[in-house]
Formats: structure tokens, sequence, C-alpha cells
């Protein structure tokens, strides 16, 4: 056996990312100095979750971690995928949070994934389910990824402290590769679309959000239709807690989307232990809040909102050397270092250009040709 | 004028995300961009310093969260103002297509 060559880097920030990318790109990664100066120092157990569900989804992937987990050695084997995969994502941060890498690793496995996801559904972290299933996922259609075979249901809720929800996320394979696209209309908005949910606590919660979340889009646009899902017994999960997901749909066919949750903090979690725990902030202003953030998606016109820039620009990049063009409001932090950790990787580097009519964004990359290598093995 | 503040905007941008123009992603130069560059960051053998200098609003915290959600609090508007709503009523197809 030869001997690897690894990418070093520094540092805990955007693990997730360099992850995928590793894996994406085969680039064998070493990462020191994980929060080496913290007073907890290594790698949190999400992290570790996430290391371990990498090693679950593929073949021949070499993980080494030091005694304090402020080092990690990476070296990334060929997804597989398969059916009925079982992963427990822990409570110290959302199924979201392992969604966004997993859908992106799961076009290029070898056969379709399908795995369930236990842990924490809705927290205010990451988006939630249900935004995946109304945003995220007709997102990859746009890439030519086949609507058939993707799909994410939810099974149970569940929020923090304990989590408890359940999810089955299906992703098919892309057959060769993504498909390069031009996507800078981002139409009007036609409809506005929601979910509210609630755990353990009374349905009249999701009536308070919804009638608020209205107030406010009332004077815009009448199509508002917000939904409850009440969870009751089995299916609440093992904690009190209530939400919103809303989507906004255009005319394009482009989805903003806005969600967020209430629910009692974690205790392990000392940076928010001041905010939440108190009393949880009142059902009518978490609707007004989420109805105003979805505007202020809305106004910044870009073809999806600020927590979906990064899995945008990380799919153009993937897409064959053809050109491809997007259009996004203002620039997300998140996604900056998206931008970043690409042209580490994959070596495509994005022309970003405002657009001062508009006050939008347009990048334009020319996709670094991925092909789904490990189909080819069959 | 507009061009030209169109331009500088625009180089504006690359450089916020992929740092001066000098420091390219090449790993070689990396010696002279060591107190502005605000990329790179994770290919220096002691890249304690430039990671303090890193543009953006992870500024000085490099052990941040890893979240994809933009959690833009306290910048949220009123949304109940007239003003406003008239503002993007033209984003939906209610508003006033002739313009």
């Amino acid at each position: 056996m030869g001997k690897i060559s690894y990418m070093r880097l520094k540092g805990s920030q955007n693990l997730r990312l360099r992850l995928l990318l590793s894996t994406l790109s085969t680039t064998p990664i070493l990462i020191e100095d994980i929060r080496a100066d913290a007073t907890w120092p290594g790698l949190r157990p999400h992290e570790v979750s996430l290391l371990r569900l990498l090693e679950k989804i593929s073949d021949d992937c070499v993980v080494e971690i030091n005694e304090t987990g402020t080092k990690l050695k990476y070296k990334p084997g060929i997804v597989i995928g398969g059916r009925h995969l079982v992963h427990d994502c822990g409570t110290s941060r959302a199924i979201g949070y392992f969604l966004e890498p997993l859908i992106v690793l799961g076009l290029f496995g070898k056969k379709a994934l399908s795995i369930r996801l236990k842990g924490i559904t809705n927290d205010s972290k990451d988006p939630s389910v249900d935004t995946f299933r109304s945003t995220t996922l007709p997102m990859l259609k746009q890439f030519g990824i086949p609507p058939e075979g993707l799909d994410l249901k939810i099974q149970s809720c569940g929020v923090p402290p304990h989590g408890g929800g359940e999810v089955i996320l299906s992703i098919p394979i892309v057959q060769d590769s993504l498909k390069a696209i031009t996507w800078i209309d981002e139409g009007m908005v036609k409809r506005i679309r929601g979910v509210t949910f609630s755990t353990k606590v009374s349905v009249q919660f999701e009536n308070t959000m919804i009638h608020a979340a209205r107030g406010i889009f009332n004077r815009l646009l009448p199509d508002v239709h917000i939904f409850t899902d009440h969870k009751a017994g089995e299916q609440a999960g093992k904690s009190p807690g209530y939400g919103i997901s809303l989507f906004a749909e255009t005319t394009s066919g482009c989805f903003i989307s806005a969600d967020t949750a209430v629910s009692y903090g974690r205790e392990d979690d000392e940076g928010e232990l001041d905010d939440e725990k108190k009393e949880l902030s009142p059902p009518g202003d978490i609707g007004e809040k989420i109805a105003s953030a979805l505007l202020g998606e809305i106004e910044q016109g870009g073809v999806v909102d600020s927590t979906h820039q990064g899995l945008l620009f990380l799919l153009c990049a993937l897409c064959p050397q053809d050109v491809s063009k997007v259009r996004v409001g203002k620039l997300s932090p998140y996604g900056i270092e998206v931008l970043r950790h690409i042209r580490d990787f994959l070596g495509v580097k994005f022309v970003i250009k405002p657009d001062p009519s508009t006050e939008t964004v347009i990048l334009k990359c020319v996709g670094c040709g991925l092909k789904n290598l490990s189909r080819k093995d069959n | 004028l507009s061009e030209r503040t169109a331009l500088r905007h625009n180089i504006n941008l690359m450089q916020l995300v992929y740092g001066k123009p000098a420091s390219k992603s090449s790993n070689e130069m990396k010696d002279t961009s060591e107190e502005e560059s605000e990329d790179d960051e994770f290919f220096k053998p002691k890249g304690e310093g430039n990671k303090k200098s890193k543009e953006g609003v992870n500024d000085n915290d490099v052990d941040i969260d890893d979240c994809s959600k933009f959690l833009s609090n306290g910048s949220i508007k009123d949304w109940k103002s007239e003003d406003l709503i008239a503002s993007i009523r033209d984003r939906f197809v209610t508003g006033d297509w002739s313009k």
C-alpha cells in the first residue's frame, strides 16, 4: 500500500463540508487542532455520528481519531448506498445536519440509498425535515435528478432535548452525471404553503402560529395555505415543542423557505442555556417571525433562499463541464464557505457578479465534471 | 460611473469570497498573503493568526457551529408596515405587472 498524501486542514469549522467534499473528490484529509483550546476539546457527538454515518454508507473508508478527538484522519471510500440502513443521529444536532451532506453523497453512490434516520427532526439550528420535503428535494430536480425514488418520509417528530423523531430518506443515484443549469429566473411568488407541527403541546399552538403568519401575508397574496400536523402518542417523540415551516413557490418553479421550531434547550448546550431556559417564545411571535423571515428571503430575489445557497453552489460545481449560471440574493456566510471549499477541493472557481438592477448576485461556473464512478464498477 | 462602481463591486465580491487576486488558490503564494488573505487558511502550517482576519460573519470564531441555516436575528424587518409591503409587492403574482 502506497503512502497516502493527506490534505492538511486545521480547526473544527465546516467539518461537514470538508468530509463531504473529501468524499466526492476522493481526497484524504487530515484535520488537526479540532477545538484544541476549548474546555471540551475534540469532536462533538454529532460530528462523530456523521463520521459513523459515512462509514455506514461507504466501503473502504478509514476514519482515525486521536485520543482527545482533536486530530482526525479521514480517507474516503466508495459510496455504496443500499437499502434499509439505520442511523441514530443522536440529539446534539438535528437530522437536517446529516441530511445536507447525505443527499449529495447518495446521488453519487453505487446503489440507491434508503436510510432511516433517528433523532431530532425539527430545531432552530438546522433546516427542518418539512423544509427538506418542500424545498430541498424539488431543488434537486432542477439538476436532472429523477423524482422517482427521491423521497423523505416523516415517521415521527422529535424536538430537542430528547428527540425521538424518525425519518426515512430515499435518494436515487445519478445515472451518469448531473445536468448543468441556467437558473436565473426567480419568477414571482404565486403561492405560499407551509406546515406547522406540535408535539406534546396543545394543537391550539399551531392555530395561533398560522393565524399570526397569515396576518403578515394577507395583504400580499390570497393563496396561502398552512396545514397543521399535530403529533400524538408514539409519533410525538420525547420532548414538547412546536414549530413552523413555510415556503413560497414562484411562477418559475423556485422554492423559497423559512422554518423554525421551539422547544426547551439541550442541557449540554452552554451557549444557549441563557435564552432557552426561560419560557418558550409564544407561538404568535414565532408565526410572525417566520412569516417575516420568508418575506425577507423573497425580497432578496434569488432562485433559492439563503439556507440553500451552499447546496446550490455545490451541485453547480459537480455538474459536467458546462457552464452553470444561477442567481441568488445576498451571499450567506455559509454560502461563501462553500464556495471557498469548492475551490480548494474541486478546483472550481465561480465568477461572481452582482446584478445592481435587482440587487442580486449572479454566479457562473464550469462544473468539475464529476461522474458517478461507483456505479460503473457494477 | 455606474459601470465603474459595478465593476468595482464585482471585484470586491470575488475578493470577498476568494481573497486577493494575488493569493489565488495556489499554495505557493501563501507566504505573501499571510496577513490579509481570507482564504487558504487550511493549508498553512501555522495558520492561527490569519483566521482572525478572515472576512465575513464568522470572524475569529474558528469553532463556529456548522450551520447552513442563515439566522438573521435582529435584522428581521417589520413586515406590517405599508412601505415594506409595497417594496416587495412586485415579487408576487398579485403585483403590478405593467412595470
